[in-house]
């Protein structure tokens, strides 16, 4: 017994370790697995090197991004011109736009735009290790009143949501990753649907029904009905929408409003269901 | 105990260029799975209990830093340690073409073992529809450096063992 042990002891150690692996996915699986040592001194040993890491990615990617400017410094600079013609017709109709939203709004007393009360800026120390996975690591953990569930944002719009939270760290489950989802409005119609990562698309609004009326250009919204995300915060626009022969549900891809590689600084939301103010 | 300092400094670095500088190559989202190639070097040239261990920490390492669920990595870098340890026994191993078939398949049989238990634990709708893309972009890649990583490995170890003999 003791010497086909002895002779079979690194199989048996490697089939120990694939057991170990499923009793801890099963706990983790089942929400039991609430406390990680392990994950605590790993994320203690890298955030320091992650951070410094990170310092030196940003300052290639800025490099990078200055060359690219200077490089295309001329055809940029028309672009821009233009651009500016175009932004100062859209404001104008915008103020117009606006001026006629506040009118109305103070004849419904419509009370639905709330900040919500607190708000904690982190910043992105590193990405995701496996390709599998859309998430980020932060620099705000626990201490900082970081908690599970806490959504993360930016100006821009959605970033994701806080899944794992260390002292020091947290991790960010992005809204690319195939586990996310996030209930959304399509703010020209209003119809509901489920914005969701996917490894083939980038990412997709889920069961919106063949009937629903959803175009290329679509700006899509947080409906605040998860709780977790503030109510009208910018999620991503429609850029592929397919209606296939078969089935309940036409196909829509979507576009992020949020380019998560090329954002440093992000917001974690510290209270839940609250709207924002435009 | 040198052995041990070196390859867990390797892993430190490797979980550390994969969660940062890795990201900057041209080749977004896949990341090069530096990870998985340490876990087949220790299968190949190291195969003791202690790295069946370390085999198993990487993974779980790896899900530390990025898998909303935990064990995902785990599970799927034991096995990748457990088919490469039993498969050496038949493999000539010296030539850099055949490391790399061995890390291409290794990267094959971790990309269906993370299919595998994603689709019983996690059971995401339609995870599996782009994961083939996925599965073949990481196992070429990582074929691609394994020679590389393993001569960096190999140098290390070269370079231990220069500190060890005096001693014996």
């Amino acid at each position: 017994m003791l010497a086909f042990l002895r002779k079979n002891q690194v199989s048996l150690s490697a089939c120990f370790c694939l057991l170990l692996s499923i009793y801890i996915l099963i706990a983790a699986a089942r929400g039991q697995l609430k406390n990680e040592p392990l994950g605590a001194l790993l994320m203690w040993i890298m955030r320091p090197l992650q951070t410094a890491s990170q310092g030196a990615v940003n300052w290639i990617t800025n490099f990078r991004e200055n060359y690219d400017t200077l490089a295309g410094f001329r055809s940029e600079n028309e672009r821009l011109r233009q651009r500016i013609q175009n932004l100062e017709i859209e404001r104008q109709k915008l103020l117009e736009a606006e001026a006629t939203n506040r009118q109305l709004k103070q004849l419904l007393d419509f009370r639905s735009h709330l900040i919500p009360p607190g708000a904690i800026t982190a910043t992105i120390i590193a990405n995701s290790a496996a390709s599998w996975f859309q998430s980020c690591q932060i620099d705000k953990g626990s201490a900082d009143g970081v908690r599970k569930g806490m959504a993360v944002v930016t100006p821009l719009g959605v970033v994701g949501q806080v899944v794992a939270v260390t002292p020091g760290a947290a991790k960010v489950l992005l809204l690319t990753d195939p586990n996310s989802g996030i209930d959304v409005l399509v703010q020209r119609t209003r119809s509901r649907g489920i914005v969701s990562g996917s490894l083939e698309n980038g990412i997709v609004l889920k069961y919106m029904k063949r009937s629903e009326d959803v175009q290329e250009g679509d700006r899509l919204i947080t409906s605040g009905m998860d709780g977790v995300f503030p109510k009208g915060l910018m999620v991503g626009t429609v850029i592929k929408v397919l209606k296939q022969h078969l089935g309940l549900f036409q196909f829509v891809e979507v576009l992020p409003a949020v380019q998560t590689p090329r954002i440093e600084n992000v917001l974690v939301v510290t209270a839940e269901g609250g709207a924002v103010k435009n | 105990m040198r052995l041990f300092l070196l390859f867990f400094l390797a892993a430190i670095f490797v979980l550390l260029l994969q969660t940062t500088l890795l990201h900057l190559l041209p080749i977004s989202p896949v990341v090069p799975d530096l990870t998985l190639v340490l876990c087949v070097y220790l299968g190949l040239y190291h195969p003791t209990v202690g790295a069946a261990l370390g085999a198993f920490l990487l993974g779980y390492s790896t899900d530390i830093v990025s898998s909303r669920i935990i064990g995902l990595n785990a599970f799927a870098m034991s096995l990748v340690f457990l088919t490469v340890y039993l498969s050496s026994r038949a493999i000539w191993l010296q030539n850099p073409l055949v490391s790399s078939l061995v890390v291409l398949l290794a990267s094959l049989v971790k990309g269906a073992a993370l299919v595998l238990v994603s689709a019983i634990f996690v059971s995401i709708e339609g995870f599996w529809i782009g994961a083939g893309w996925y599965i073949i972009r990481e196992a070429l890649l990582a074929a691609l450096l394994a020679p590389v990583v393993f001569a960096l490995l190999r140098r290390g170890e070269n370079y231990v063992d220069r500190f060890r003999a005096p001693a014996q």
